[in-house]
């Protein structure tokens, strides 16, 4: 990772605190939230539309007034200060271009309106970084999207703001379109070293392109870190199933070995690893054992013996197989979980691996995780998202 | 599992039948168009040929009008009447100047400001229509009757000083003076001023406003670099359908003012209905549109708003 510290600004961090929005309705978008975002990173607000990640970011803009808490950029308190006075700019969702002006005079417009005369030469080498130079002259609508989609990120990037808000910046650009300014966008954070705030509810653009992510649920932050600690040691089954896929196993503490618990589901056993548990794990007490589809190997029911020691194991009948190029993705039925996944490389397919077929999945206990059996499984699935 | 070797469909080579085009369809935009072109032509068109050979024509009325291209009707029409031609301008002009003062804030409030009154108070700026032009205009004539309260409290403000000062008013009376006759004009027009100008304005994206307070604009600035020019055609069409038929009309003129306020629809009138002179009024009103078509061509080319989207 990236981290710019530039020594004039010490402090450059966006700091939240106790923030909260509730509407006049009485509609609360935004529980109480303590949030920092460190100077230089690349920061994504990730969640369902409603969950309050654009008002948090609002919040953070001005446009939008806090009903409690405050905002810091470094060490200034900017809560009460109009959009206007703070060292921070937004590319909105729609870009929001002004559609009277041309694409020089968009680039331009923080500039003038900070009193700066000679704005020529910044406005063409900022266009050169987006790689508009050509189209300065054009007005907004006679550009593509993705060029438009540039030209909103150069207006705003320009007046070197402390943090740059970007407010689902790449919803409107088609899938291809969207993977290469995704990495364009990384280049030019990179390039210019400032603090991007990016919210989406795309979670592989939140993965691929920031250092930290924030999971949004209901006006709350579910779980902070970075991609790759959010994919691998979810807290809630939200963000479990939020971030890919997830399979769960209700199951009961059984006895601890070591740094291992061992659980006991169906009729079998299962291991996992004592750090990789947030829930209270009190022997009898019940716990939902998470394993990603991917970590899974299928191997079927004649051969069972042939699997290594020490692997957590269930059995099951294979209910659906997809083959998807890469990999194929299976669907199994499992006293444990009626609709188990596992997702298999096509390196060496088992031609026997067809619906129907007894099958045993297992994995290293490594690769499994322990959430709260409080919790709904279904949380942040797409099913629940439809409702 | 069982094995399905379903034989695949058939491929036969189904090319597509090729329709021969209609020609019925193809006439039928032509057919909605013959009412209107019909209407146009019996009581636009032909009116108007009717008018400009009249304007050309010399005679009396006991002899009988004819045809005899006598075009010095124009210019002796101008010469005569060029005050109450200028007179027209300035009016309306005023009167157009007021209603975009007065309409602005109004189309501006109801756009963005008026949430769940937007309704409401779009009905009251239609709600004059529903009494007929004269009344309305009676009503004015009542309202600045002399010694009445809006006089009255005029005078205790000592604005009537400023505006007789300004030649728009003559001592104590309002009524029967130019100010009653623009006022009368702003009032009658307002709404075909405030109608366009609340179209263009809610348009507007709030999201640009939102931009432009982003990038360091403060709200007045907001307002002069991007809601204002981006209002411009309701500007523009406002004061078009506010300047066009306030230098055209007389009731004002005739209710509101005097024999010095006399506009130049005031002058045509005459002309046409009590002294029965239709040369010299069908050439009067061939001038008054032709200026109207300069004055509007040379305004819409200077406001540039063609250029907007």
């Amino acid at each position: 990772m990236t981290t710019v510290t530039n020594k004039n600004e010490t402090g450059g961090d966006v700091r939240l605190s106790g923030i909260s929005k509730t509407y006049d309705n009485g509609f609360t978008a935004v529980h109480p939230l303590d949030l920092t975002v460190p100077q230089g990173s690349f920061f994504a607000l990730l969640g369902a539309s409603g969950c309050g990640k654009t008002t948090t970011l609002r919040m953070i803009a001005g446009l939008e007034e806090p009903s409690s808490g405050t905002v810091h950029l470094g060490d200034q308190d900017v809560t009460a200060l109009p959009p206007y006075k703070r060292p921070v700019n937004t590319v909105f969702q729609s870009y929001a271009l002004f559609p009277h002006l041309d694409i020089f005079e968009n680039v331009a417009f923080g500039l003038r309106r900070r009193g700066i005369k000679s704005v020529k030469k910044q406005v063409e080498e900022m266009l050169d970084l987006v790689q508009l130079g050509e189209q300065a002259r054009k007005k907004p609508h006679q550009l593509s999207g993705g060029q438009q989609q540039r030209v909103a990120v150069a207006r705003a990037l320009i007046n070197h703001p402390k943090v740059l808000l970007l407010d689902e910046p790449l919803g409107a650009l088609d899938l291809k379109l969207r993977r290469q300014m995704q990495l364009e966008l990384k280049r030019i954070q990179t390039e210019v070293g400032i603090t991007f705030v990016h919210v989406t509810h795309d979670q592989e653009e939140a993965m691929t392109m920031a250092d930290t992510v924030a999971v949004m649920n209901a006006g709350r932050v579910e779980q902070l870190g970075s991609p790759t600690d959010l994919y691998e040691n979810p807290r809630t089954t939200f963000v479990a199933n939020f971030l890919g896929t997830s399979n769960f196993i209700e199951a009961e503490v059984d006895s601890k070995s070591g740094d291992d618990i061992v659980l006991k589901a169906g009729g079998g056993k299962l291991v996992l690893p004592e750090a990789r548990c947030s829930a209270p794990t009190s022997t009898g007490g019940k716990v939902l054992v998470g394993v990603r589809p991917e970590k899974i190997s299928l191997t079927h029911a004649d051969e069972a013996g042939e699997i290594p020691e020490g692997r957590n194991r269930i059995t099951g009948k294979i209910a659906d197989s997809s083959f998807i190029g890469v990999s194929t993705q299976y669907v199994v039925d499992s006293p444990v979980c009626p609709e188990f996944e596992v997702y298999a490389q096509n390196i060496d397919r088992d031609p026997r691996l067809v619906p129907g077929a007894d099958v045993v999945l297992h994995w290293n206990p490594a690769h499994t995780f322990g959430l709260d059996a409080t919790q709904d499984i279904d949380a942040g699935t797409e099913e629940e998202a439809a409702v | 599992m069982a094995t399905l070797t379903e034989a695949p469909p058939p491929l036969t080579p189904t090319a597509p039948e090729k329709k021969p085009p209609r020609k019925r369809g193809r006439l039928v935009p032509y057919w909605l168009l013959l009412p209107g072109i019909l209407y146009l032509l019996v009581f636009f068109a032909l009116p108007m040929i009717y008018q400009a050979s009249t304007s050309v024509q010399t005679g009396s009325l006991e002899e009988g009008y004819k045809v005899t291209w006598h075009f010095a009707t124009y210019w002796d029409a101008l010469s005569e009447y060029y005050p109450q031609f200028l007179r027209s301008v300035l009016y309306a002009g005023s009167a157009t100047i007021l209603c975009l003062i007065l309409g602005y804030p109004l189309a501006y409030l109801i756009a963005f400001r008026a949430g769940r009154w937007r309704n409401l108070i779009m009905i009251l700026v239609i709600a004059p229509f529903f009494t007929s032009f004269l009344i309305r205009t009676l009503a004015w004539k009542t309202i600045l009757a002399d010694g009445g309260p809006v006089v009255g409290a005029l005078n205790t403000l000592h604005v009537l000083d400023v505006t007789s000062w300004l030649g728009m008013t003559e001592g104590d009376r309002v009524l029967a003076t130019p100010l009653a006759v623009v006022c009368g004009l702003t009032y009658n027009f307002l709404p075909f001023m405030v109608l366009p100008l609340y179209t263009s304005l809610e348009r507007i994206d709030p999201r640009l406003h939102e931009a432009a307070g982003d990038l360091y604009a403060k709200p007045v600035t907001t307002f002069r670099k991007v809601t204002f020019p981006l209002s411009m055609p309701g500007v523009v069409s406002g004061t078009l359908l506010t300047f066009i038929p306030a230098a055209g009309d007389y009731v004002n003129a005739d209710l509101l003012g005097s024999t010095d306020t006399r506009m130049v629809g005031n002058v045509i009138q005459t002309q046409f209905l009590r002294i029965l002179d239709y040369p010299t009024a069908a050439a009067l009103s061939f001038i008054l549109m032709a200026a109207i078509l300069v004055m509007v061509t040379v305004y819409i080319r200077r406001s540039g708003t063609e250029d907007l989207v």
